[in-house]
Order: structure tokens, then sequence, then C-alpha cells
């Protein structure tokens, strides 16, 4: 059976033109999928049962077992981290959050190893941004900062940006100027009309030359900035200055260097200076296609979009402090709930230690890294397969995810919701 | 009046504990103190050996004195406008949050946010500070606002981010972007450090050892002679932050 | 179902009722007011306190995209304002842009029972369902906006007012909205490219149709529809200083149109009565613009009062916001939506020292003191932007004493008194004509007594807001610091005939309802079907036609108003 108008469920792209075949319980072909989408609804292996740990192995429990015993884990700890979220949908990411504030735990999603800095470098200076219908429609400048679209978001440059045709861009190709800025070549770098080369570590330096061009101030610039000839820094000033339209992206190039936030803050207060004498917007490249929703979500229950503190009864948030790589690395937690991500394949060695030693339980359709961590596992549809629910794309558009079909697996949402009212019931 | 805080051994001891309530002013008159460990509601007794001696008409003749396993602990000090807070070690985030006025001695390291959004008084570490040391709250357009705070040791990143008035003097190195966004009041960096006062608007920062990876947009504008620990140096003068229309003040030593 | 509730000695104002202060019985069943009180009855005894219908905001800024962006970017704004979990009570968050839950509990001890969203992008309505959602003890309605309206902006170039009329019709319904929105329309399409428009009769770049032009079809578009609510409108020039010709020019074009309310509801008037011709001389024109609205019954609007202290702004009107940036250099951010519309949002400080902002407070109050007719002028601060809801109760006090009027004036600018009227009105609101103001007007307004919102009646939904006020007791002209803390918090709110607060907690789960528009066209007229309509989804839009509709999923209790086109 052919479905179309599928969305797929992998990256900040969310991409919703996808035509899906599907026999039974299987997808078997993919249309207009990247080789990401493909890998996704194709190369699905799932955890059969629920397991938990049994001497030296694992054994197979039942759903109401497991649930039981993590609840009742959640329930004995004094300072509880429910991590993930981003890899489910903002039905089941509610659910969280009303878990973690009856639990008096910490909350956090995987902004935190992500764009979390571009979080804080909003709540400093703010973002002005736009939806990416504005960028394919209008921009005749598109400059890709610390991001290398092809490789981790491979169709944004043909849905949005370099290739795709907009109202007043019809040849987008010959009319859409493309700057990619990076610290060395990359696939998007070879495509682009400008590469600006910049040393690791000086994003902020060239960032700042660049605010004091456009301010008029280009005359205290030296020869060269991290790596980046004057001449360069002053063309590509230019060049934004004389856009009709210019819109940045940024990854995690530019939120992982040194300085991290600071240096998105940089680059939102250039745009802002941009904005006296053009159009010009910013946005960030989110990776996982409903992180935006996580935050979304955790900020319209609690007023913070992650890293979230219920310890002292109300919201408390403080990145550096309520972050989960601090708090695992700095051993403060004594159980862990993590739905929907795999932190032992991206923290570091600390974090995933400790995890090791408390008790853990992930909520996830497949077996990882993080599975050899955990006490206990319990496997639930797909979010965008066989389960459906709201998605925030990166730049804040909400879809609704289709379910493709039933599977024989409970959604996560029923599972959070049991788990809810176990722990409620024992809160009063 | 001294009151003497001697952590007691805990089942799990890296659970932090908050300890907003440990301030001078409350143990004039209250016995009832509490501190949370997760969250849990502790009374001071349940993880403290508690001794009071001497008495106390007013909270700045009240001392405080914290010792044992002091690291974890976080938000002593907070909104302290009174007396004397002594930590005989480490001392976890938070130390002296808000204080007005008062002293605070750390005789071994502080966590990160030591003096976080000041408004008076005076912090000595003498040991070293971690990352945000009298520096502001995120989204506030101001951080601390008036007091010391006063590191022998090192320092970590964003020293005195957003600091708009007091004074910050770290004796050894401070990690990246010290004074980041700092718009008045003075920090003063005996060792080196890397970026100085990104997006400074105002005040003014002075760096004795080498400022490394000093950023483009500051302007030089002329020599000054300052001193410091009782000597004299000469200094590089610059302003900036043209990036942001800044108009602070950034010494860097020159001999 | 509920069972019976008896309210006995209220002391009931309930303006579309004709009662203006009786004391009487309020018998409940099933969630509505009915004649005979059922056998068994819960009693409430109101003791002669003040009972109103439940509170009614026509214009608050509470859910979707732009407001959460407002907290989002805002955590110094969102700790100043934290409450914990108290009985059902969950944790909150936020001062002047409060989380869902905290805008919801705030609003249930005030009394309100129902608010509108200011604004909301049809492209992004799925967030703004979602946040409805997530304020369970307000029935909500979405004011739905096309001021940048690609399609509509077309038709309007076509002079189509039918062709308009469709495209508002499908897309209300694909997006499960209320009522239509302009804000600054032609100026966000304008603000696409960084531009803005100057006047109503300033062409829009690229689509040559004018301000005028696209108000005028619409509000034509509105009545084709038979909409409950008229044609919304944020005027061009909001904030700019002389901008009160905009606001006259955009009055005199309104055609009288419906006889069961007005042609055009005009939002935050007082952003829009400004004279002088810079912010060096600006200056009240408020005695202007309400000559033109007691000349025009087909014109109602809200105040869009401002309040002295810190709050955050936030509009569609995406050049505004930048125009505030320019001016403050506080963290600004904006987000403009594809063929539709933008937004921006920027925190603000309203100050006593500074003349321009004691003006801006001046006119509001004018506002509503010079309208002759309350109905004509309702309550509002544009919320957040003039100032968090939590401060009716305080503007309340001040349109109903002058006392309390004096005592401001000797706190603010003194030179305020040379550029506007405000303290040479003597005019103090009554009781009755607050209730119009913030509930009965509300629901004329919005076309929503007909489903029972805003009256008392035998028939109504049984929302009702029970002040700890005795009126015949108190004089409000001297005993405002009663008022206030009178309509700060009910003795008890009841919702649809449950008692949701009591004295400043609430008290049980809340199950809201959203209450939208369905207008049935012709089939010739279903967009779905047309070309040109569907040509944008397929080629310029980011989001397939097939997945912009809001699904059924998301209004659990949703409250359809059906109506008819005369296509």
């Amino acid at each position: 059976m052919k479905i179309e108008d599928v969305v797929c469920s992998f990256c900040g792209c969310l991409c919703d033109d996808l035509v899906v075949e599907v026999e039974g319980t299987r997808v078997v072909n993919v249309e207009n999928g990247c080789t990401l989408a493909n890998e996704k609804f194709m190369g699905d292996h799932r955890l059969e049962a629920p397991i938990r740990r049994h001497k030296e192995g694992w054994e197979k429990v039942s759903y109401e077992r497991a649930i039981e015993e993590t609840a009742g884990i959640l329930l004995d700890a004094d300072r509880p981290l429910l991590y993930g979220w981003s890899g489910t949908y903002g039905e089941a990411q509610t659910i969280g959050v009303h878990l973690a504030e009856v639990l008096g735990g910490v909350i956090d999603n995987t902004s935190t190893v992500c764009h979390g800095p571009s979080i804080m470098a909003i709540q400093e200076v703010g973002h002005p941004g736009c939806t990416l219908g504005q960028v394919k429609n209008r921009a005749d400048v598109v400059v890709y900062w610390g991001a290398n679209p092809i490789d981790a978001h491979p169709r944004h440059m043909s849905r949005y940006t370099t290739y795709c045709d907009g109202f007043f861009v019809k040849n987008a190709f010959r009319e859409r100027k493309v700057v990619v800025v990076d610290v060395r070549e990359t696939e998007s770098s070879q495509v682009a009309d400008e590469f600006v080369k910049v040393n690791p570590g000086g994003d902020y330096a060239v960032l700042s030359a660049l605010r004091a061009i456009v301010r008029g101030k280009g005359g205290i610039i030296p020869q060269y900035v991290e790596g980046v000839s004057r001449e360069q820094l002053f063309r590509v000033a230019e060049m934004c200055k004389a856009a009709k339209f210019g819109a940045f992206f940024f990854g995690v190039g530019l939120t992982m260097a040194p300085g991290k936030y600071k240096n998105i803050r940089n680059a939102i207060e250039l745009t802002q200076e941009l904005n006296r004498h053009t159009k010009f917007t910013i946005s960030p490249m989110r990776g996982h296609w409903n992180v935006y929703g996580s935050n979304e979500v955790f900020t319209w229950l609690t007023g913070y979009p992650y890293a979230i503190d219920f310890a002292r009864g109300i919201a408390f948030y403080n990145p550096g402090e309520t972050t989960s790589v601090d708090i695992l690395r700095r051993g403060e937690c004594d159980a862990c709930l993590i739905v929907a991500s795999d932190p032992g394949a991206h923290f570091p060695r600390a974090c995933a230690e400790h995890l090791a030693h408390i008790p853990t339980v992930q909520i996830d359709p497949h077996v990882n890294v993080t599975t050899h961590l955990s006490q206990i596992q319990i496997p639930v549809a797909v979010a965008g397969i066989d389960s459906e629910g709201t998605a925030y794309r990166m730049d804040g558009v909400p879809i609704r995810t289709r379910k493709l079909f039933q599977g024989s697996y409970p959604d996560d949402l029923e599972i959070l919701e049991k788990i809810y009212a176990i722990v409620k019931e024992a809160k009063g | 009046m001294r009151v003497v805080l001697k952590t007691k051994q805990r089942a799990k001891p890296r659970i932090p504990i908050e300890a907003e309530e440990i301030i001078p002013q409350n143990f004039l008159r209250r016995n009832d103190v509490k501190v949370f460990e997760g969250n849990k509601e502790r009374s001071l007794g349940d993880l403290f050996f508690v001794t009071s001696e001497g008495p106390a008409v007013s909270p700045d003749q009240v001392e405080v004195i914290l010792t044992g396993e002091t690291g974890v602990i976080k938000r002593v000090g907070e909104y302290m406008n009174a007396g004397r807070i002594i930590i005989e070690g480490d001392i976890g985030m938070h130390c002296g949050n808000f204080m007005s006025a008062g002293e605070i001695i750390v005789r071994g390291n502080a966590d990160a946010w030591l003096g976080r959004e000041m408004r008076g008084g005076h912090i000595l570490c003498e040991g070293n500070a971690g990352h945000y040391c009298g520096a502001g709250y995120r989204g506030e357009k101001r951080g601390m606002r008036g007091g010391t705070v006063e590191v022998m040791g090192n320092a970590g990143d964003f020293t005195a981010e957003y600091l708009s008035g007091g004074e910050v003097i770290i004796h050894g190195n401070c990690g990246d972007l010290p004074g980041v966004e700092m718009r008045g009041g003075k920090l003063v960096i005996g060792g080196d450090c890397t970026r100085p006062c990104g997006n400074m608007t105002g005040g003014t920062c002075m760096v004795f050892g080498e400022a490394r990876q000093f950023l483009p947009t500051f302007v030089r504008n002329g020599t000054e002679e300052v001193e410091y620990k009782g000597k004299r140096y000469r200094m590089a003068a610059f302003r900036g932050d043209v990036a942001n229309r800044g108009k602070g003040i950034v010494l860097v030593r020159e001999d | 179902m509920t069972p019976g509730l008896l309210v006995k000695n209220a002391f009931v104002i309930d303006p579309l009722s004709g009662i203006r202060g009786e004391i009487m019985d309020i018998a409940i069943v099933n969630g509505r007011i009915v004649e005979e009180t059922p056998p068994g009855a819960e009693v409430i005894d109101a003791a002669g306190c003040l009972t109103l219908p439940g509170g009614i905001d026509s214009h608050s800024h509470v859910c979707g995209t732009k407001v959460n962006f407002g907290r989002y970017m805002s955590p110094e704004d969102m700790r100043a304002g934290r409450t914990a979990r108290k009985g059902v009570m969950r944790v909150t968050s936020g001062y002047s842009v409060p989380t869902t839950f905290g805008n919801s509990y705030r609003y249930c001890t005030m009394g309100y029972t129902t608010v509108l969203e200011g604004a909301m992008a049809p492209l992004e309505a799925r967030h703004t369902h979602e946040e409805f959602t997530a304020t369970p003890h307000q029935d909500m309605l979405a004011n739905t906006l096309f001021d940048g309206n690609w399609s509509v902006m077309e038709a309007v170039r076509e002079k189509d007012d039918k062709r308009a009329a469709a495209i508002v019709a499908w897309t209300l319904e694909a997006v499960r909205g209320f009522a239509i929105k302009l804000t600054n329309p032609g100026g966000t399409e304008a603000w696409g490219w960084g531009e803005d428009v100057n006047s109503i009769h300033d062409p829009v770049q690229n689509f040559e149709v004018t301000p005028a032009e696209i108000i005028g079809t619409m509000i034509r578009a509105n009545e084709i529809l038979n909409l409950p609510h008229s044609v919304h409108l944020h005027c061009n020039n909001l904030g700019v200083p002389g901008n009160y010709r905009t606001t006259l020019d955009t009055i005199d074009l309104v055609p009288d149109l419906n006889r069961e309310r007005q042609s055009l509801y005009l939002t935050h008037v007082q952003f829009h009565s400004y004279g002088g011709s810079t912010w060096r001389d600006i200056s009240s024109r408020s005695e202007d613009i309400a000559r033109a609205v007691n000349a025009r019954p087909q014109v109602v609007m809200d105040m869009g009062q401002i309040m002295f202290g810190r709050t955050t702004t936030m509009t569609a009107d995406g050049p505004m916001e930048f125009k505030l940036y320019l001016l403050h250099h506080n963290k600004w951010s904006n987000h403009d939506v594809e063929l539709e519309t933008g937004s921006g949002i920027i925190p603000v400080y309203y100050g006593r020292k500074s003349l321009v902002n004691c003006v801006m407070w001046s006119i509001g109050l004018e506002l509503a003191l010079l309208t002759k007719n309350p109905w004509q002028c309702l309550l509002s601060t544009d919320s957040p932007n003039g100032a968090p809801f939590v401060k009716y109760p305080e503007i309340i006090a001040l349109l109903m004493s002058r006392k309390l009027r004096e005592n401001e004036r000797k706190m603010i600018d003194r030179r305020t008194e040379h550029y506007v009227p405000l303290f040479s009105i003597d005019r103090e609101l009554d009781w009755y004509e607050i209730a119009v103001m913030t509930r009965a007007g509300q629901a004329k307004a919005l076309g929503i007594t007909h489903i029972g919102k805003g009256h008392l009646a035998p028939g109504a939904e049984a929302d009702i807001a029970i002040y700890p006020i005795r009126p015949d007791q108190v004089d409000p002209s001297v005993d405002y610091q009663q008022v206030m803390a009178a309509f700060s918090r009910t003795r008890y709110t009841i919702k649809r005939g449950r008692v949701v607060a009591r004295d400043g907690e609430v008290v049980v789960e809340g199950a809201n309802s959203t209450i939208w528009s369905r207008v049935k066209v012709p089939e010739e007229y279903d967009m779905g079907n047309d070309p040109e309509f569907t040509k944008k989804f397929e080629q310029y839009y980011t989001v397939r036609m097939r997945n912009y509709p809001v699904q059924d999923v998301y209004l659990p209790r949703g409250l359809r108003i059906d109506t008819e086109a005369s296509l």
C-alpha cells in the first residue's frame, strides 16, 4: 500500500513529502527521502519485548512488570533524571514533564549536547528568524556557518535553499549565492559560491570583525582575523549588506566551538546589525526531528526549554548545573529514565559510567549503546512509523507525523501514562 | 555568636545539598533552619553536627563556620546581608548569591557561580573558583552590581560575565572570555586569560598576565600606568568592543 | 454531568439581560443556568457579593508560537513568577509571559472563563491548539491572521470579495480558527523584505494592493461569511507619533454592515492614538479617536492600556517590534511566517519617569472615559504588550476613581498633563459599565452570546464570577483598594456549573472547549479544489496541503459555530 505525504522522523528538516510503500508491518520502499530516511524507515530492527537484567544477562519481562519496576525506581530516588525526549512526539514529552514535576526530579532533552548553546544565546539577545518557506521564496544569500547540510541534513539545500526555486527566486541555482564558513572543506563547501576557512576556535573573532565592518568601522580590522583575510571579510560583509534577503544557518560546528553560546550570540548580533541595512534572518540547524518540539513543550509547561530541576518544588533552570551531562559527570543523580535518545553513544565516558552504576531505564524501540548501561528496557512503537503525534520542525512549524500501520507495540505515551499514574498515586 | 556546622556522613554523598538558609541572620533567632538534599527536605541537624556558642544581638555578630564535605553544598550565603561565613574547605555552586553585605571566606575552591548577582559585601576565595565567578543569571541584562569577589587562585570561563558594578579580582589565571558582556565595574586578572571582554560596553578590565587571542575589535588608545600588589606596571590601553558600540576599557600589561 | 448548584443572594449585574444590580438566586443544572432550582442542589451563598458572568478577554496573547518564543527567550521573566504545586495546581513560571497553566490559573482566580488568543498564524495553528489544551480553565478562541496572506492579497487585487471570503472559509476550517485577524495589513508582507507600509494607501510591494483595500475586502468578506465576530484589526503604524491620522482614516473606511454587532473591531487603540510627530512632542489624540467612535456604532475598540513596570511585547507586527529594538536595543526576536504573516518579540519597561510612557498610560484611560457607550470601548492591555492581564483590577480601579487617578498624577512625570486631557476628565465608571467592558461587551462583540456566553439568563452557560465585594456598601471612587483586591481574586469562579476556583486557589482540573467557526460554502467556492490555491502548497509553502490542516485530535472538546456563506 502506498502512502503519500508521509512525514520523516529523522532530522530537523521534517520533510513531509515522502511516499512510502507498506506491506503488513514493514516499510518496503521510500520515495523522495534521503539516505537517512531510507535507513529510518526500512532499516528498522526492533527489540521484541521488554527486558531486564538478570544475573549476567537479560530476561524478558511483561510490560506490566517493567512499568511497575520503573515507577518504583523513580519513586525511590532522591534525584531522578529524565532524559532524552527528542525522538518522540509532544504528547509523550508532556507526560515526561508532569512526571518530573511530581517526582521532584530533573528533566532534560538532547539540546543539552546539541543546540543548548543556541538557546542560551537566544536567551541573551533574542532570535531574529523565520519559517523555512521565507528563505525558499525570498533569499538571495544563504550562509551556512559550522554546518554541513549535505551530510547532516541532506535535503535542506534542495527543499529550502540552494537548489530550491521560490516565488521571488525563480532560478535558485543561478540567483542564490551560498557561502559556507567552516574550519575545513566539506561536501557543502564544495558546492558553495564562497568558502570561508576559519581557524578552529576563531569564529567569535571573525563574527566580531564582521559586525564592526557592517557598522562601518572596518578600518580597525587587521590583515588577518583567525585565518580569514581582511579582503574576504569585507567581501562577505558587502555581500550580506547588498542582499535583498539573507539567511544564516548554523550548526554544531559553531555551537560546540570554544565559547559555545557566545559564538551563537555573536552570529545573532551580526544578524541584528544587518537588519539595519537589509532583511536578514538566522536559524539553527536542529539535529533531531523533534528536539525543537521538546523545547516548545517544556517551555509552555515549565517556562524553560531544557535542563529543568523540580527538586525544590518550582521550576529551576541553569545550564551547567541542571544539564544532564553535568549532573551525570558529577554523579549527582541516583536514577535515570531515558526516553527516545541514546546518551550512551553521545555523552562523555564519565557520564556513561555513572549511568551504568545507577538504576537506569530506557524506553526505546531499538537496542543501542544505552541498552548496555540500562537495567530495564521497554520497547515501544516508532514515532512516524507505527505511532503518530506532533513534531516541531527546526523552524518551529508543527507537523503531525503519520501512523503508517497498526503495529504490535504500545505507544510510549501509553507506557509513560501508566508510569505516571503509579507515581502520582504513590505521591498522594 | 559562633555557629559551627560539620557535615555528617551521607548514604549518597554526591547528591547536592541546597542550603540557602545558611546565612548569619537565620541563626540569630531561629532554630529550624532547613536544607534540601535532592528533592528531600531535611533539618540542619539531619545533615550537620551543629554547635553554637556565644551571644549575638544582631546578625553582624554572627559567624557561621562550615566544615567537612562542603564541596557539594550550594547557595550558602544567598541574600546574606550581615555577618560572616567561613568555609573550611571547598564550597558548592552559587555561594554568596545576591549577597548585599557581610563577608564570606572560602578556604578551599569554589564551584561555579561564586557571588552571582552580588550587590555588596566581600567574598574571598583562597583557592580556585569555577566558571561564571562574579557573574549574572541567564537572560538578565545586569550581573554583579556591587561588592567584591577576590580569588587567590585561578578562575574558570566567563568570569564576571555581565559585570555592572563592584570589583572582581582574580590573582591567578582566568579561562575563556572573562568580562564578556561587561558594562561597568572593575575586573582585575593577575595572570593569563583568553579573549578578554568580548562584547564589552563599559567598565574597566586589567590583565597583568598574557591576554591570548585578543579580539580584533578593540582599538588601541595609548598607555596607562597602574599599580597592582604594590608594583607599578605599564599597560597598553584599548577601547571597545567596537562590534558592540562599546566604550569599555581594557588594559593589558606591556612590559 | 454535574449535579445542581444554587447560587443564593447574588448581587447580579447582567448587562445583556438588562439587570443592573439586583439580589437574585441563580440555579444551575448540567452546566447551564436554569429557571428552577433542582432538588438536592449544592448551595453557595454569595452573601450579597458582586456576581457577574464569567470574565471574557477579547484580546490576549497567551498561546502559540510567538508567545512561546517570549517565554523561551526570557528565563529572567520565568523566574520572576514561579509558583509551586498546590493541590491540583501544577508548577507555574513567568511574570509577564506565564506558562500555560500559569495563565490559566491566574485568569481563573480573577474570574475569567473565556479568552480569545489575539493572533494565530494558520501555518502554526497546531501549536496554538496544543497550548489551548494546556490552558484548561478557559474556553479558547483563536484570531486567525490574514494580514499578509498571499492568496487573500491576490483576491483583493482582483477585487474579488467572494474569492477572498472562500479563502477565509477554507482556512478557518482548516486551522479551527474563530475570526479574521489583520495585523498591520500589508505591512507584515512588506516586512518579508524588511520594509513596512506608511499609510493605508501605501501599496504593498509585489502585490499591488493597499492596506485600505485589504481591510475593505475583508470586512465585506466577513459579512458574506456571516461570521460571529467582525474583522479584528491592529491598525497600520502602531506606535508611531502622529499615527492617530491613520486610525481615523481607517475608521472612515468602515461601513455599517451588521445589525447585531460592529463591522470592525479595533484592537489596543491606545497604541494608535498618538499626536505629535516625534517622540519629543508625542501627545494624546484620544479625544479625536473617541469622537470618531462615538459617532459610529459600527466600530468597537479595546483600550490597550499600558501599566508601569516591565513586560514583554509580542505581536504579529514584525516591523514595529524591530523599531522598538532600534529604540531600546533590548533582546529582539522575529519570526516571519511564509505566505501568511510575521511576528516580533521584545521586552520593554514602561517608566513613570518617561514622559512618553506617561502619555501612553493616560491615553488608554482616556479612551475608556471619553467613549460614551461602554459597549464600544472594552478593557484590555493587549496582554502582555501593555501589561500582563493580572493588572486588570488596577485598571478597573483607575476607571472607577478620579481620586486614584489624581494620586497617580503625583507620581508620574509632571509635564504629562500638558500633553493629555486625562486629568480634566471627571467621569468615573460605575459597576454596570465595568461589567460591560469586561464581559458583556466582549460577548456581544465576539458574537458568542447566542452560544450562552456573557450573560446569566436561563439557557446561558453557567460561567459565573463572584467577587468578594458588596456594591451596596462600597464607594468605588473612594475605596479603590477594595475594588482592586476584589477583582484580583474571586470568592468563587464557576465554569460550566463547576466551582473551579475559591479564594485564589484552583480546586479542580480543567476541561475547556475550543470555539471555532465553520462556514458552509457552495462547492464551487471550495478552495480545496481550486488550482490557484492548491498551487501555493505545491510550489511555495514548505508543508504539504494534506499535512496543513489541524486534525480533530487537537480539539478534544471542540465547540463549532456553524454558519452559511451568502455566496
